[in-house]
This record gives structure tokens, sequence and C-alpha cells, in this order.
């Protein structure tokens, strides 16, 4: 028995496993985790490398190059960069999308171990860093306080990170931009000069007396006691009292040379929001957690929290990437149910049928829903990417249930029953509702093997439709027979209800007049087909052309997701307090020009060596780092671009800033980020590429359309450089280590131990007093003593000098290389790159000295050839579909030929709605091979049907034409009308699908009505030369010499 | 005893079926698949891409009397669908075991 059949028969079974489905798919959906992404598994590595003292170029020289050198031959390996900074070398690998990270991370380990020998000696061990998405915080909250702000960073700790940190699924919560509480120590040199003693001597001694010690264990009489001594301090002031030496039979304290403090923090990373001092708390999840649900518990923990907080420390929240998560996710839920009821429309209009209708609609939330199993069951998440897939295929998920309720109702007008006809309609269709699934099949699966950030993106999307698709099918070929055989009514047993009479009066004449206009048209151009197919051809060249030269290109349109980000330097080496001062001063303009901008927060200051996070990103003394909350879309009226623009013209009215850079869309990452141009310069030496750089930023800042353009080298820095004599140091027994660790501890501090309260510990820093460590003089003033404990100058021992160094090289594929960069604005990336090479062309390059262009051009042109590469795939894919349905090659020839026209129609429909092609568009274009064919392979399938039926060629094309032009339409018109939400979406994100939605409304609308023509001209001609062959081979063999004749000519050969 | 043989369009089994017991006919013999046209209207029945429609047959031997009630029922079903098609033959009976 066939499926459709036994459907039929078990009405109570087939309902039950579907509604069973229904049931499982929203238990599964209210368990999976919502991301506004799919999980990326990031395919970046970096390995970090000390070498504590080593300048820009040693940390090149020594450490980066050999490990640049090995590393180079990882497997899968795409890209090395590598920065060299003071005392650390960041080395970069890029791996091939879709590697195995853990094979590829025990490679990078061996490869180091064997390195690591031969690394110069005082290198750290190299430290191997897997980025992953999950580094970025899913919440930053900032707290702001005035009497606190001392002890904030204690308050915030215990109060705040703690809790939140019991919360599942919460990663790590830090607490930066706090100053944290320390006990220092400073010395005054001249009193310790005086009692000749050395300041390592006094950090000794510290950590000498500040111990705890057990001393083992007593037994007396039937007890063990046990012994310990207690030497640690209770109060920082117990140090004062502190003796550290003895001076001519006197004990020396420490209040004798040194104040101590106990206080917080110096030159630390300090953070302001809204213009007040603040500290930033970072929640970052573990890897898979619920991002929404996250971001929700910590919100609802949040008032509880406050409660036990000091009035005058306010929270806020200064990102929060859920917030964008639920817009987006909410937006596209309300595009999925606009689709959901234009699609529901188009149906009732063309089948006027109350029954019908429900029969076809109760596919869409059967097979949406379905899916959510797939995703539970991999792993995924809601996401956009899932979630726009369902908005694609409301209306596909149609087109099976449509082609066979129209074909079970034309069976119940011809007199069937609706049970015979619910088996006997559906089993007509079965093949060509398989074929069809399988060309959508044919254009989505390949989607899932597409490498590249791409393939990450839509190896979900690929799958999705798949599945919603297949199930469909299913749904198509059981319970929509299965339905329509318990709800239809046949012919004398219906009843006509006042939409029946509105319909038939209205809306049927409309269609009927439709079909005959259509009948007619296709008869006169079967007629003269060598006119209409002129026609045509001079319209495919005309749309082609004019495609051609309208067309834009981008990669990635960049999405309004309410932030900004901002990074504002000074001249390098300006103080910390000064950049500050700049800050408060952008600050204020923020806040009396930008309604707009709720929450504005900045950060200014070197980066701890424990925040991750704020290390990766640019930062130093004279760097802002600013992160702009804007208000919701709908609640203002400037785009973030817009605003983002103003800010740029302001930021450069600021003449104390030497760079900024200002971006829409916040850093999260980089889908959705907006492009940017990168200008790479290849080459060795610092000044040539230097001018170089300066040239093209000159160059570049001029083209239309970029904007922010920044070099990537950082300002020669000034600094103190101090030059050691070697014989002088060796004459006094020293090593240069030992000389140099000696200047370090005075300048810098020593911290042998730690200040332990309420569980808590804190350093113990013992350095110079701030008075003693502030010019050349006090550098050189510095005492070292050598191992006969005879103190030594430092002005004794070498010089020091002012210096310009460079503080950081930057190295791409083994090579130094100096990156100007600039973000688009307002023009297609495919106008930019061209302007961008011939300024590139038009400049003088050196020998050694090579240019490239990278940046999005980069990633795009890696995009557009894997998806040229999918379209082809796709088309072959669809032409074996259909030409194994229709056991001929000829016949999905001809449907093939609608697809130029599609993509032309797209091009053209993008180039009228100015969306430039991207990555989304070219996706659009793959999906549209899938769907136009399905036009063609119905029409195909019935003129045939009608030819076996001994109609002749024209009357086959004419009639077939016209019976079909009603489930063409309505098939064409759901998948159009259903994809206009996505087109025209306002909504947050809603960016990213517009050029999507608009390739394909352009297609399939360009596509339909050239085809509706097309294809039975086509038929008409290539099945009339066949007829005449036929009709020659007949007329052969009636003449009576034929026979004779062929058997001389086989003889002849 | 007269033999009626039935050829009608698939749709029409179950209905026939009813009838045949509606009139206390008890035994009969069908074939599922047979396919045919008529000789001067009606689509033909050849479960064929083109003609997806299939015929099933029904012989019943039955009293003389009953063979015109039968009739009826079955001239009745025709009109009423005529699109579906259906025809009945009556034959004689010249033995039985």
């Amino acid at each position: 028995m066939k499926i459709y059949e036994t459907a039929v028969r078990n009405p109570v079974g087939t309902s039950l496993i579907f509604i069973g489905i229904v049931l499982i798919g929203i238990m599964f959906y209210r368990q999976l985790p919502v991301d506004l992404l799919p999980e990326i598994d990031v395919n970046m590595v970096s390995v970090m490398t000390t070498y504590p003292g080593a300048g820009a170029e040693d940390v090149e020289t020594n450490v980066t190059r050999p490990l640049e050198d090995i590393l180079n031959s990882t497997e899968n390996i795409k890209q090395v960069t590598s920065t060299s900074k003071d005392g650390i070398s960041v080395v970069m690998l890029e791996f091939n999308w879709g590697s195995d990270m853990m094979n590829i991370m025990n490679d990078v380990r061996d490869k180091l171990d064997l390195i690591s020998s031969s690394l110069p000696d005082g290198t750290g061990d190299p430290l191997i860093l897997k980025f992953s998405t999950d580094m970025v915080p899913v919440i930053v909250l900032s707290a702001t306080a005035t009497e606190s702000a001392n002890a904030l960073y204690k308050i915030l700790d215990d109060q705040i990170a703690t809790p939140l940190n019991r919360i599942p699924g919460v990663g790590t919560v830090s607490v930066s931009g706090a100053p944290q509480r320390e006990v220092q120590v400073n010395v005054i040199p001249e009193k310790l000069e005086a009692y000749d003693i050395p300041l390592e001597q006094i950090a000794r001694k510290i950590a000498a007396e500040n111990v705890n010690v057990p001393a083992g264990n007593i037994n007396t009489g039937s007890q063990t006691y046990m012994l310990r001594l207690q030497g640690e301090i209770d109060e920082s002031r117990e140090l004062n009292d502190m003796v550290i030496g003895v001076n001519r039979g006197q004990p020396v304290y420490l209040r004798d040379v040194a104040v101590v403090c106990d206080t917080v923090q110096s030159n630390v990373m300090e953070s302001y929001t809204n213009g007040q001092r603040s500290a930033s708390i970072m929640i970052q999840k573990q890897t898979g957690a619920n991002t929404v649900a996250i971001a929700g518990a910590v919100k609802q923990q949040l008032p509880e929290l406050r409660k036990n907080l000091p009035p005058d420390i306010q929270l806020v929240t200064v990102i929060d990437t859920s917030d964008n998560v639920k817009v987006s996710i909410h937006s596209l839920l309300e595009t999925i149910i606009l689709a959901l009821i234009i699609v529901g429309l188009v149906v009732l209009l063309f089948l006027g049928r109350w029954r019908g209708t429900i029969i076809i609609m109760v596919a869409i939330p059967i097979s949406l829903i379905g899916s959510f199993i797939y995703l539970y069951v991999t792993g995924n998440t809601i996401n956009i990417i899932s979630l726009s897939a369902l908005s694609i295929c409301i209306g596909m998920v149609v087109d099976d249930a449509i082609v066979v309720l129209e074909n079970i109702t034309s069976h119940i007008e011809r007199g069937s029953r609706p049970r015979q006809a619910a088996i006997y309609g559906t089993e007509e269709v079965s093949l060509s509702v398989i074929a069809s699934t399988l060309t959508i099949v044919a254009a989505f699966l390949p989607m899932t093997l597409v490498s590249g950030l791409a393939g990450v993106m839509f190896k979900q999307l690929g799958w999705m439709v798949t599945i919603i698709i297949t199930l469909s099918m299913a749904i198509a070929l059981t319970l929509t027979p299965m339905m329509s055989a318990r709800m239809l009514r046949s012919t004398k047993e219906s009843k006509t209800s006042r939409f029946d009479h509105w319909y038939n009066r209205h809306i049927l004449p409309l269609l009927d007049r439709l079909d005959a206009a259509y009948a007619r048209l296709v008869n006169g151009a079967v007629k003269r087909r060598g006119l209409t197919l002129g026609v045509i051809i001079i319209i495919f060249i005309l749309g082609a052309a004019v495609s051609a030269l309208t067309l834009k290109t981008e990669f990635m349109p960049s999405s309004d997701n309410n932030t900004l980000s901002m990074t504002v330097e000074l001249p390098t080496g300006t103080r910390m307090e000064l950049a500050c001062a700049t800050g408060q001063q952008i600050n204020r303009l923020i806040a009396e020009k930008y309604p707009e901008i709720e929450i504005n927060s900045f950060t200014v200051g070197q980066a701890d060596e424990d925040n991750i996070f704020a290390s990766i990103q640019e930062n130093g003394p004279h760097i802002m780092s600013f992160n702009i909350r804007t208000k919701e879309a709908r609640f203002r009226k400037k785009s973030v671009n817009d605003i983002a623009d103003e800010l740029r013209s302001d930021l450069a009215a600021i003449p104390a800033i030497s760079k900024f850079a200002v971006k829409a869309g916040g850093s999260s990452g980089s889908v959705g980020g907006g492009s940017t141009m990168d200008v790479e310069i290849y080459g060795h030496d610092f000044a040539e590429t230097d001018r170089l750089a300066a040239a093209v930023k000159t160059q570049l800042e001029s083209i239309r359309g970029l904007r922010d353009v920044t070099v990537s080298r950082k300002d020669y820095r000034m600094e103190y450089r101090i030059a050691f004599d070697r014989e002088k140091l060796s004459l006094n027994g020293l090593s240069m280590g030992e000389a140099a660790g000696a200047v370090r501890n005075r300048i810098n501090g020593m911290v042998t131990t730690n200040f332990r309260e309420e569980g808590e510990e804190y350093d113990i820093r013992v350095r110079y007093d701030e008075g003693a460590r502030q010019s050349v003089e006090d550098v050189e003033n510095i005492l070292i003593y050598n191992p006969a404990g005879v103190g030594v100058r430092v002005r004794d021992f070498g010089k020091v000098t002012e210096n310009a160094s460079l503080p950081e090289i930057s190295r791409k594929d083994r090579q130094r290389t100096v990156t100007v960069s600039g973000s688009l604005h307002n023009r297609a990336l495919s106008d930019v790159a061209a302007d961008v090479s011939s300024v590139i062309s038009s400049l003088d390059i050196p020998t050694g000295v090579q240019i490239e262009i990278g940046g999005s051009l980069e990633d795009q042109q890696e995009a557009f050839s894997e998806l040229k590469m999918l379209i082809l795939i796709v088309i072959l894919l669809v032409y074996i579909v259909m030409a194994s349905q229709f056991e001929s090659l000829t016949y999905p020839f001809i449907i093939l030929l609608s697809i130029p026209f599609a993509f032309i129609g797209s091009l053209l429909f993008l180039a009228v709605t100015g969306e430039p092609l991207g990555i989304m568009g070219l996706i659009g274009l793959v999906m549209l091979v899938g769907m136009v064919v399905k036009n063609g392979i119905v029409l195909v399938d019935y003129i045939n049907l009608n030819r076996e039926r001994g109609m002749s060629i024209i009357t086959a094309v004419v009639h077939g034409g016209k019976s079909r032009l009603r489930p063409v339409l309505m098939t064409t018109l759901t998948s159009i009308l259903g994809m206009i939400p996505l087109a025209t979406g306002t909504g947050q994100g809603s960016e990213m699908w517009q050029s999507l939605g608009i390739a394909i409304i352009g297609g399939m609308t360009f596509s339909t009505i050239v085809t509706l023509i097309l294809i039975p001209i086509l038929y008409a001609i290539f099945g009339g030369n066949g007829v005449k062959r036929q009709r020659q081979n007949h007329f052969r063999r009636l003449s009576p010499h034929s026979q004779t004749l062929t058997l001389t000519k086989q003889t002849e050969v | 005893m007269k033999a009626v043989l039935i050829l009608f369009d698939q749709a029409h089994y179950s209905q026939i079926e009813r009838d045949l017991s509606k009139l206390n006919i008890r035994g009969f013999s069908a074939w599922k698949e047979v396919y045919g046209r008529g000789s001067r209207t009606g689509e033909p029945h050849y479960g064929s891409h083109a003609w997806p429609s299939v015929n099933n047959a029904i012989i019943t031997v039955i009293e003389d009397s009953k063979a015109p009630q039968l009739l009826r029922y079955l001239k009745e079903l025709d009109t009423e669908y005529g699109n579906l098609g259906l025809r009945a033959f009556v034959l004689n009976v010249e033995g039985m075991v």
C-alpha cells in the first residue's frame, strides 16, 4: 500500500504522528538556547611569549621570527600575523575554516615544544590561547561611585562578582577599572643611603617577617598540640615598626626610611561611565550557555544585589548582547507571522475555499516546528540564521501541499468521492512533488558544504531549509490527502456560503479572464515563435547589459545594533591624566549634543595582565576606548551610522587627538560590523614603508566613501634608555641582569609578600617614593650594591639617553607590514576598491616593498568565489534531478534557461532598490536556482502529459499553460510575497536579510513572467523539431526506395 | 442465472460493494487493476502518467430476477458521476459446479 493510501485509511494515526511532532518540537523549542549567531568554532590561535626587558625589534628577531618560521608549517594554516611589542611577542595563527581545532592545538603545542629550547634565555614559556566567541562578554555592567571609589574593587568583587558567578552558565565575572588595594612602602632613597641599606634588603626582610609557620606537634599527656608561629602582620601600620636592619648598634625601623601607605594601585586602567569614575564588571558565559537566559538571570539578580551596595554606588548596564539578540529574534518572529498571514491570503484568494486554505496552512506550522527537533538534537541554537531559514521557507512549504490539493480538488470536481480523489489525486502528482522538493534540496544541501566564514553561516541555513522542505513534502504526501479526504466535500454535497458567493461573483471571473488572456498570449507567441524568441533574447541582452553596468558589490551589510565604539588616541607617550581629561571633554560633548546616546563609557590606561579581554583590545595610557549605547532604533531618528558621522566631525575638531576611529555597530565581531578597506604594505625597511603608508593614507582620505583612514603602525615613542658599560659592571662583579633588576626594583617596585586581611591578599610593594623617581637625574642617582656591599650609582656604570623607538612591529605572512585601513560608508565596496587600486597603481613603489588590498575585499573575493562555485554545483545538481525525472536531456535544459532571467531580475531589482550585491544577495541567487525551476517543472510536466494524451504540440502547450497558470502563480506568489517582510524589514538586524529578500523577489518575478512565455515557446520549438524528425523518418520508411537506398548507403560506408 | 460483469472507475468500488450487499448479493469476484477505455466517450483508464486513473472489475453471478435491480442501481450511479465511467454487461451462465 502506498504511503498516501495508508495515510488516508488511517486518519487517526496520521494526525497523531504529526501532532506528536509538533508537541516534541514545541517542547524542544522551549529548551533551545537563544543566541545571535550559530556557534562559530573560531579558527584563530594566538601564541604569546614574554621576553622581559627586550625592545620590540629584539623581540621580533629573537622570538617572533623563530616562532613564525616553525608555526608556519602547521597543517591547514591560512595566515600568520604577529605583533612584537616591548617584552612580549604575540603570534596569531589563522586556520582554514572547518579545521579540527583540537588537532591543530596539539600540533601547535608540539611545534612550540621543539622550538622553546632554542629561544633566548629569559623568554617565558609560550602561552597558547584559543579564541572563541565566548570571550566576548555577554553583559558589561558599570558601577559609578563617589565616596566609595577607593573601596570599589572589593565591594564589587564581593557583592556583585561572587554572587553572579553562582548563576549557572556564567563563566567568569571580572571587575576592571577599579583600583585594587595595595600596601605601598615608599622608600626615601637619601635615608636608605644614610643607613647603607639596599632596597632589596627591606623587601626581603618584610617577606621574612610576614610569615606564619607551622612548627610541628607536641605530645602532652594524652593530647597532641600543634605548634604554630603567627608572624603575619594584622594591620598594615604594623609594618612601620618592623626592624629592617641595625645601624651602629641601633635598630633601624621601617618608619625611619620609608612611608607606608595603605592605598590603591596607581597607573591602572580607569573607566568612566557618563563622566563618572566607574568600574566595569564583565560577565562572560560558559561555552554553549544561553546568552539570553544568562543575561535575564543576571538582570533578575541585580535589584537584589543593589540593596547591599553602599548608596553612592550606581550600577548601569553598558553592553547587553542579549538585548540585540532578543530584539533581532523578535523582529524575525514578526517577519515570520507577517509572511504567514500573506501566504494565507494568497492561498485563500486563489483557492476560494476555507477548507482548502486550512489544509494547506496546516503544513506551515508543522514543518516549521518540526525543524526545532533538528536544532535541539544537533545542539544548535535559535539564532538569526535558523529563524531566517524559517521565514525563507514559509512561502515554499505550502507549494507541495498546493499542488496536491489542487489535483485532489480537480478530481472531486470531476465527480470522485473525496476519499478516492485524495488517494488518486496524490498519486498523480507525487512524482512531480518529489522532484520539485529534490530541486530545492539540491539548491540548499550543497550550502552546508561551503567553507569559509560564509560556510559557517549558511551551514545551518542549508540544513534547516532541507529539513523543513523534506518535512513539507512528507506532509503533502500524507497529511494533506488525509485531511482532504476528511474535510473536502464532494460537489453535490457542498453548500455555498456567503464567502463562496462573493468569491464566485468577484474573484473567480477575474481568474478566469486571466487564464483566457494567458492562453491567447501563449497561442499568439507560439504561432510567432521566432519573433517572440527574438524579443525575449533582446530583453535578456538588455537586462544583462544594464545589470552588468549597475552591479555594485559588498561583503556584508552593516547592521544597526544600538552600539557604537570609538578608539581615540592622543600622541604616543601622553600621560594618562591628560588622556583622561580629553575623554571627559568628549564625554561632555556627547552629553550636550547627542540626546540619542544613553550610555557612554570609556576606559583609559594600560590593561592589567590578568584582563585578557581588555589586553587584546588596543590599550595604553594615551588610548581611550569608548563604548556607546544609543536608544533603541525605533526611538531615534538618526541611525548609528549618522551618529558615527557626526561624532567623526566632532572628534576631528579636537586638536589634541592624533588618531580616532568610530565604528558603528560596536566591536561585536566580524559579522555585521560593517566593511573595511585595508591596504597592506609589506616591507622590511621602516622608513620606506612609513613614507609609503603616509602617502597611501593621504590618497585614501580623498576617496569618496572611505572614513577613518588610519595607519596601523604606532608612532615612535620617546623613551629613556640606560646603557650600562659592561666593563664597569663586571669590575664590580655585577651582571647586566642584576643591574637592570636593581633599577626595576626601585622604579617599578618589588613585590615579595602579601598583606592578608579577611581572606583577601593585597600586594606589599616596596619601591622609591614618587618624588625620587621623576627625572633622568633620579634614575642616574640610583644606588646599586655590588656583591661586596658597596653602593655604586647608575651614572657611574653607564649613561641614560633619550631615544625614540617603535612600540610595536606587526608582521603578516612573515613580513613586516603596515596596514592603512579605512571603513566604508554609503558606497559599495566594489567602487571603493576600484578607486583604491587606481590610487595604488599610481604610487611609486620602491623595490622590496609590496602593496596588497585586504580587509573586507579579501573576504568578499574569497566568499564570492566559493558562492559562484556553489551556484554552478547547484545548477548541475538541479539539472540532474530534473533530467532523471523527465528521462530527457532537452526538457531540463529548457527549464534551466529560466535561471539566467532570474539572475538578471535579481540584479536589476537590487540596482533599483540601491542595495549592493553581498554574500546575502548571492545566497539569494543560489536559492533562486532551486525555486525558479519549480515553475518550469510543473509546466513542462503538464505539457508532456497533454502530449501523451494525444494533443498536438501547440494545443498541448496552450492548454497546459492555461491549466497550470493558477498553481504556478499561486506558488510563485506565496514565495514572492512571503519574502516581502524580509525584504522590507525595518526591525533591528533586518539589514542583513534585505538584499536576500530583494534578490529573490526580483528574480522570481522577472523569471516567472519571462518563463511563462519562454518555456511554451522553447517547448514548441524543440518538440516541433522532434516531430519533424519523426515525420521524415516515417516518410522515408513509407517510400518504396528507402530500404534499398539505406542499404546501399551502408555498403558504401 | 446471470453473470454481471461490471467495469468501473476505482472510485466507485466501495459504493458498488455496498450496493451488492444491499441487494443481498453475497458472492462476487473483483479485479483491482483493470486498464481500458470506452468505445465512444470517457477518459482512458491506463494507470499511466498521462492517464493515471484505473478501473476495477467485478463479476457476480446472480438470480435472473436480481439482474434488473442491480442494473438500476448501477445506472443511477453512472448518471450521478458521469465523468468517472461505469459499464455493466449481463451474460448468460451455461452451467455451474
